[in-house]
C-alpha cells in the first residue's frame, strides 16, 4: 500500500478535501505545512497523481494549487529524472505568509476556530483532571517542568504537546484523535501568538496552573484555565488580524525568532 | 471503511464461556491471555537475544517475529472459537536503545496490524512499519526512553504493563502495552513489547463477565477501568471515586498480571 510509505501527522495534511474551492484548499494546506516546517525545505512533494489521490481531487486540480505555490515562491518544479515539486529552501521566515494567511481569513473565521478549539481543549482538560492518576498528574508536571518555551519554536512544538497530553489524560482516543487533526490543520495558525514574549509568558504560566488543577482533580478550575489560555490565542490572532487590515503590521511580532 | 476492511468495527459474537463463571474464573481467564501474550514476548526476546551479533539484520529478524502475530490477529476467529492470543495485538516490536542501533535515539522497529479508519494511516490491509520521524505531533516527547513502557523494565529489569491508555505515537487508540527487557549480559539493548487492543480483549473478556450475577470491572493497579459491566463506571474512569467508594467493592487480583476483578459487594451471590 502506497500510504504506508509515508505514514504520520502529515497524513493529515492530504487527507481529502471535500468542498469548493478546492485548487485554493490544496494551496493552503501545503502553504501551512510549510510554514511549520512539517514539510521541509529541498524536500520533494509527493507526485500529482499521489497528491490527486490523497486529496480525493482531480489532477487539474492539484496542478492549479502547485500554481498558485509556485507563484508565492513557496516550491520549485523540477523536470526529469528525480524531478517533482520541490520546497524552496527560505532564508527568511515565511512571515508574509502568515500575514496572508490571516488576511485569508475572516476575523469571523478566526474567532471560531478559536471558539472550536477551546471547546475541545476545554473539554480535554476538564476529562483530565477528572481521569488522571496521581502518577499520571506528577508525569505532566515532570514533563512541564522540563519543556522549553522559551522561544518561539520550542513553545510552539511544547504547546501544542501539551494540548495533546491533556487529551490523552482524558482517556478519550477521539479527542487525541481531534487534537492532532487540528494541530495539523491549524497549528501554525493558532499558536502564532507564541511568536510574542508577552503572550508566551502568559500562556506558560496557565501551563503551570492547569497541570496544578489536574493534580486537585479540579475539573471546573482546569476547564476555565484552558478557555482562558486559548482565549489569549485567539484574541492575539483578532488583534494582529486587525493591525495587519490597517496595515501597521511589524514584521518581527509574528516571527519573532522563529 | 473499504468493505474488505479486515477488522470489523460490529462486535464479533464470542462463544459464551464454558462451565460456571465466577470472579475467581474470570481473573484466571485474565491471568490465561496475558500469560499468552507474556509466553509469545519470550519467544520474542530469545529470538533477538541470540541474534544479537548481525545488528544490521535487526529489522528483518523483528519483523519476521511480530508480523505474523499481527496479521493473524486480522483473521477473524470462528465464532464457536476462542480467538487466539494473536488476535488481541494491534502492534508490536523491539525498541531498541539509544547505544545499540543509533547511537543517539532510540531505534523503533515496530509494526502495526491492519487498521480501519485510522487517523494517520487512514485504512491498512497488511502490516505497516512505524515511522516515527514523520510524526510531528510527537516531538514534545524529548526522549522515549522516559516513557513509561520503556523506563519501568529499563529500571526493574522487569516485564512490565503500561495501561491502559489512548496511545498517541501509534495507532490513536485506547491500548494496553506490555513491555519486557532484552539483555546482553549486564546490558538491556532494548524491550520487545506488543500493545493489546482494549477494543479486542474486551470482545474476549466481556461474555465471561456478564455471565456473573452482580457489575464487574477489569482495573489496573491504578484503579484505571479496562472492562466494565457497570455503565456508571466506564472505561478510562478510576476506581474509586466519588460514585463508586472503595469500599463497594471486593477486589480480587488477575495471576501474573497488574490487572484486578472488581465485584460490588452484596451482588456477588447468586
Amino acid at each position: 500500500m502506497k500510504a504506508q510509505l509515508r505514514p504520520g501527522a502529515r497524513e493529515a495534511i492530504f487527507a481529502q478535501l471535500i468542498e469548493a474551492g478546492r485548487a485554493e484548499q490544496v494551496a493552503r494546506r501545503l502553504t501551512d505545512a510549510i510554514i511549520l516546517g512539517v514539510l521541509t525545505p529541498g524536500e520533494r512533494l509527493p507526485s500529482e497523481q499521489e497528491l490527486a489521490r490523497r486529496f480525493g481531487v482531480a489532477l487539474i486540480t492539484v496542478r492549479e494549487g502547485l500554481v498558485i505555490l509556485r507563484d508565492a515562491g513557496l516550491v520549485e518544479t523540477r523536470r526529469g529524472r528525480g524531478g517533482g515539486s520541490f520546497v524552496i529552501k527560505a532564508d527568511a521566515p515565511h512571515d508574509t505568509l502568515l500575514q496572508a494567511r490571516l488576511r485569508g481569513l475572516a476575523q469571523v473565521e478566526l474567532s471560531d476556530l478559536a471558539v472550536y478549539f477551546s471547546t475541545i481543549a476545554e473539554g480535554c482538560a476538564e476529562r483530565a483532571a477528572l481521569r488522571a492518576s496521581a502518577a499520571e498528574a506528577e508525569r505532566l508536571d515532570a514533563w512541564l517542568l522540563h519543556a522549553d518555551f522559551s522561544t518561539t519554536a520550542a513553545a510552539r512544538t511544547n504547546a501544542g504537546g501539551f494540548y495533546l497530553e491533556l487529551a490523552v489524560l482524558s482517556q478519550s482516543a477521539r479527542l487525541v484523535r481531534e487534537q492532532i487533526r487540528l494541530q495539523a490543520e491549524f497549528g501554525p495558525l493558532l499558536f502564532l501568538g507564541l511568536g510574542d514574549p508577552d503572550t508566551r509568558a502568559l500562556i506558560t504560566g496557565l501551563n503551570g496552573r492547569i497541570a496544578l488543577a489536574i493534580t486537585r482533580g479540579d475539573g471546573q478550575a482546569a476547564r476555565t484555565l484552558a478557555a482562558d489560555q486559548v482565549r489569549l490565542l485567539g484574541e492575539w490572532l483578532l488583534t494582529m488580524k486587525a493591525r495587519i487590515e490597517r496595515g501597521g503590521y511589524r514584521d518581527d511580532a509574528i516571527v519573532a525568532d522563529a | 471503511m473499504t468493505p474488505s476492511s479486515p477488522t470489523p468495527e460490529t462486535a464479533r459474537p464470542t462463544a459464551r464461556p464454558a462451565g460456571r463463571t465466577t470472579a475467581d474464573s474470570c481473573a484466571a481467564e485474565v491471568g490465561e491471555i496475558f500469560a499468552r501474550v507474556f509466553s509469545t514476548l519470550d519467544d520474542w526476546r530469545d529470538g533477538i537475544a541470540a541474534a544479537v551479533p548481525d545488528r544490521a539484520d535487526l529489522d528483518v529478524l523483528v519483523e519476521s517475529l511480530v508480523v505474523p502475530a499481527l496479521l493473524a490477529s486480522a483473521d477473524s476467529p470462528v465464532a464457536d472459537a476462542p480467538p487466539a492470543t494473536e488476535s488481541l495485538l494491534i502492534g508490536a516490536g523491539f525498541i531498541a536503545a539509544p547505544q545499540y542501533v543509533n547511537g543517539r535515539d532510540a531505534h523503533f522497529a515496530w509494526w502495526l496490524g491492519p487498521l480501519a479508519s485510522n487517523p494517520l494511516l487512514g485504512n491498512t490491509s497488511g502490516a505497516s512499519r512505524l515511522d516515527l520521524a514523520t510524526r510531528v505531533h510527537t516531538e514534545y516527547l524529548r526522549d522515549f526512553r522516559e516513557l513509561e513502557w520503556y523506563a519501568v523494565p529499563e529500571a526493574t529489569n522487569q516485564t512490565h504493563v503500561t495501561g491502559p491508555y489512548v496511545d498517541q505515537l501509534c495507532t490513536c487508540d485506547y491500548i494496553i502495552t506490555l513491555t519486557m527487557p532484552v539483555r546482553l549480559g549486564e546490558r538491556m539493548i532494548g524491550v520487545v513489547g506488543a500493545d493489546v487492543y482494549v477494543k479486542r480483549l474486551e470482545q474476549v473478556l466481556l461474555p465471561h463477565f456478564l455471565a456473573l450475577p452482580g457489575p464487574v470491572v477489569l482495573v489496573n493497579q491504578a484503579g484505571r477501568v479496562v472492562i466494565s459491566t457497570e455503565p456508571t463506571l466506564p472505561a478510562g474512569d478510576i476506581l474509586p471515586n466519588r460514585r463508586h467508594p472503595a469500599d463497594d467493592y471486593d477486589l480480587l487480583p488477575c495471576p501474573g498480571t497488574p490487572f484486578l476483578i472488581a465485584t460490588r459487594i452484596g451482588s456477588a451471590a447468586i
